[in-house]
């Protein structure tokens, strides 16, 4: 793509998300996270293949369905209350379409239908900025309103662990099971939305920085398929044995950094007596740890029908930059013993 | 209407027509887009039943029918359902992992006939003939009949002599369109034994919009005439993108996790008969072949 159009789309990108994060006036947020879906439709369709198209168009128009009932529902609360604060709003009904619409804007169930289609589209790279950048802006809005409606904000969360599990299970897909991986790792966070927003806060950075990794190794093999992830033995030895890893932290394993969040959720729904609750979530999330597991499986514990006997292929030194690679695979395994310290810093 | 005639028009005619600009110059370009229907041509698509029926009219109310449809419906759901416990589409992982070969169309029944569709230019009014059957043994299909060009005398088509088989979209529990999930695999191997002409190979994948529905990507299949059978290996990587019979410009590789069907076509405007004899068409993967796509793109604004 042309250098300066990709420019002025990446920071358009992150002017949206600037804007939405800096507003405490509805119409502003809107805009930011109109500028945000405008910015992304070239980056998903700029490679016009049909599927690619095909991705971009479902993506606009759920998210331009989306923005459209959040902008009803913040002119609903001006009419009902008289004032555009994003804090403010306290009446049930627009809080519940406020609600709604950012679910469908991040994929929460039961309004996620659209996510593992849209991602299957697109290529590696744009899939990140989808799964972690487009999230940030409807979760800065999430986290501002005051959750007064605690069983849908627990139907969405339950629902969506639950599909997120269910969903991935027989999928071979690599950019499908990363879509329900975050429509599940999504229903960790709103669970807890209602009781410790900093929890949630914490749960989408522990998130996006395994989904970031993850997403790298997957571009590095230039794999997009489970079989094509089974030969990355060949092309690079030690990220195959460190990448067990990171997708066990997806799963949510200690030592690892992922059992962070979902340690910190579970003690605070215990403490708010939702223990049923509590149960089923770290129930459901088996069902991601397994095909997490699968991955880890199919990439480390077995070779692929190979004719080598010996001899293993040329290895090529990659043309992507693997520092960031690097850094977020340190950080998606070693961070657990910083618990305290990172809880510290996201409680206001 | 010519110049020379425009000016024996009166002024106030000339005015109108002036205004009217379509009838000035009616045979150049219509200014007006010809609705989808004119453009595509009205033809019956192969597989599609002859008279256009009243919807009241295509109800054939049969107890016993009904029954088995149901019986049959529920068993491919349940059969889904518990499919899911075993892997994806069915089989277990490590079967999907160690997968290399598949045969996808094997013909060993005559149930495996009903998998296709076979047409011929018969549909827009030409002479052609093509019928399908099973070889010898019931082991093979054998596609033959007799190509003929002479076009349709209807006026505006100036070529014919086609004839195709296509296989039948697969079909999940209650008539839901499945997917070849070919993603695992590179190269698609047939076994034939022809009659010395060329066909064409016609895969079709899932699109979105409805002006993609006839994106077909196409390959060549050139037969041998001889009587010993012959193994053909494609890598997907080959097969070009076509709308509607047209090499397009924008060209990408095919992608495999969601095709629909496939298809072999002859054309090659040599009146006579002809035949295919399958024997079984599969899907491998060939890890010595690193293609892409065969086909690189121009720049269309290269910079000087």
């Amino acid at each position: 793509m042309n250098p300066y159009i990709l420019a002025i789309l990446l920071f358009g990108l992150g002017l949206g998300t600037t804007i939405t994060f800096a507003s405490s006036h509805w119409l502003l947020a809107w805009m930011g996270l109109e500028m945000n879906t405008l910015a992304i439709i070239p980056l998903m369709a700029q490679h016009h293949h049909p599927r690619a198209v095909e991705a971009t168009t479902k993506y606009f128009l759920t998210q331009a369905a989306a923005a459209a009932t959040l902008l009803f529902a913040s002119i609903t609360n001006a009419w009902l209350t008289g004032q555009w604060e994003i804090q403010q709003i306290t009446h049930p009904l627009p809080t519940t379409m406020i609600t709604l619409a950012l679910a469908l804007k991040i994929g929460l169930a039961p309004l996620h239908a659209w996510l593992p289609e849209v991602l299957q589209g697109l290529d590696l790279t744009t899939g990140l900025i989808l799964s972690t950048w487009q999230k940030l802006a409807p979760f800065a809005l999430i986290l501002q309103i005051q959750p007064s409606n605690s069983t849908t904000l627990i139907i969405l969360g339950l629902a969506s662990t639950l599909i997120g599990g269910w969903g991935g299970l027989n999928q071979t897909q690599l950019r499908k099971i990363l879509a329900y991986s975050s429509i599940a790792h999504l229903g960790w966070m709103i669970l807890v939305l209602q009781f410790s927003p900093s929890i949630t806060l914490l749960t989408l950075l522990t998130y996006f920085i395994m989904t970031f990794s993850t997403f790298l190794v997957f571009k590095l093999n230039k794999s997009t398929n489970i079989n094509t992830l089974a030969t990355s033995w060949a092309k690079a030895p030690a990220l195959t044995a460190l990448t067990p890893l990171i997708l066990l932290s997806l799963g949510g394993l200690p030592p690892l950094t992922g059992f962070m969040p979902k340690w910190l959720i579970l003690q605070e729904l215990t403490k708010q007596g939702l223990a049923p609750t509590a149960t089923l979530a770290a129930l459901s999330a088996l069902l991601s740890l397994y095909f997490y597991l699968r991955l880890s499986y199919a990439m480390a514990l077995t070779i692929s029908p190979n004719n080598l006997t010996g001899t293993t292929p040329w290895r090529l030194p990659s043309t992507q930059l693997t520092y960031p690679l690097a850094t977020s695979t340190a950080m998606t395994i070693c961070l657990l013993p910083l618990t305290p310290a990172i809880s510290a810093l996201l409680t206001p | 209407m010519s110049l020379p005639r425009i000016t024996h028009l009166p002024s106030g005619r000339l005015l109108s027509a002036i205004l009217h600009h379509q009838r000035l110059l009616p045979s150049i370009i219509p200014l007006t887009v010809p609705k989808r229907a004119v453009i595509q041509g009205e033809y019956r698509r192969p597989g599609q039943p002859r008279k256009a029926k009243f919807p009241w009219k295509k109800i054939n109310f049969n107890f016993s029918k009904g029954l088995e449809g149901i019986k049959k419906h529920f068993t491919l759901l349940k059969k889904e359902f518990t499919d899911r416990w075993v892997g994806p589409e069915g089989k277990p992982i490590v079967e999907h992992m160690l997968e290399q070969n598949r045969a996808v169309w094997e013909f060993r029944g005559p149930e495996s006939l009903g998998e296709w569709t076979v047409s011929s230019d018969r549909e827009i009014g030409g002479h052609s003939e093509a019928y399908l059957k099973l070889g010898r043994n019931n082991n093979t299909c054998f596609l033959y009949g007799t190509l003929s060009s002479t076009p349709p005398r209807d006026g505006e088509t100036r070529y014919s002599g086609y004839c195709t088989m296509r296989s039948k979209q697969p079909l999940a529990s209650f008539d839901r369109k499945k997917h070849h999930d070919w993603s695992s695999f590179n190269t698609l191997h047939l076994r034939v034994r022809g009659d010395g002409r060329p066909w064409m190979i016609n895969i079709s994948a899932e699109t979105y919009f409805s002006h993609q529905k006839d994106d077909i990507y196409c390959y060549f299949l050139y037969t041998r005439g001889g009587p010993y059978w012959q193994d053909v290996k494609i890598p997907f990587s080959k097969f070009f993108l076509t709308h509607r019979g047209r090499i397009q410009d924008d060209q990408h590789p095919v992608w495999l996790d969601k095709v629909n069907t496939i298809g072999f076509t002859l054309g090659d405007k040599a009146d006579g008969p002809f035949q295919l004899e399958i024997d079984f068409i599969g899907v491998c993967k060939d890890y010595a072949h690193t293609e892409e796509f065969a086909y690189e793109a121009y720049k269309r604004n290269p910079e000087v």
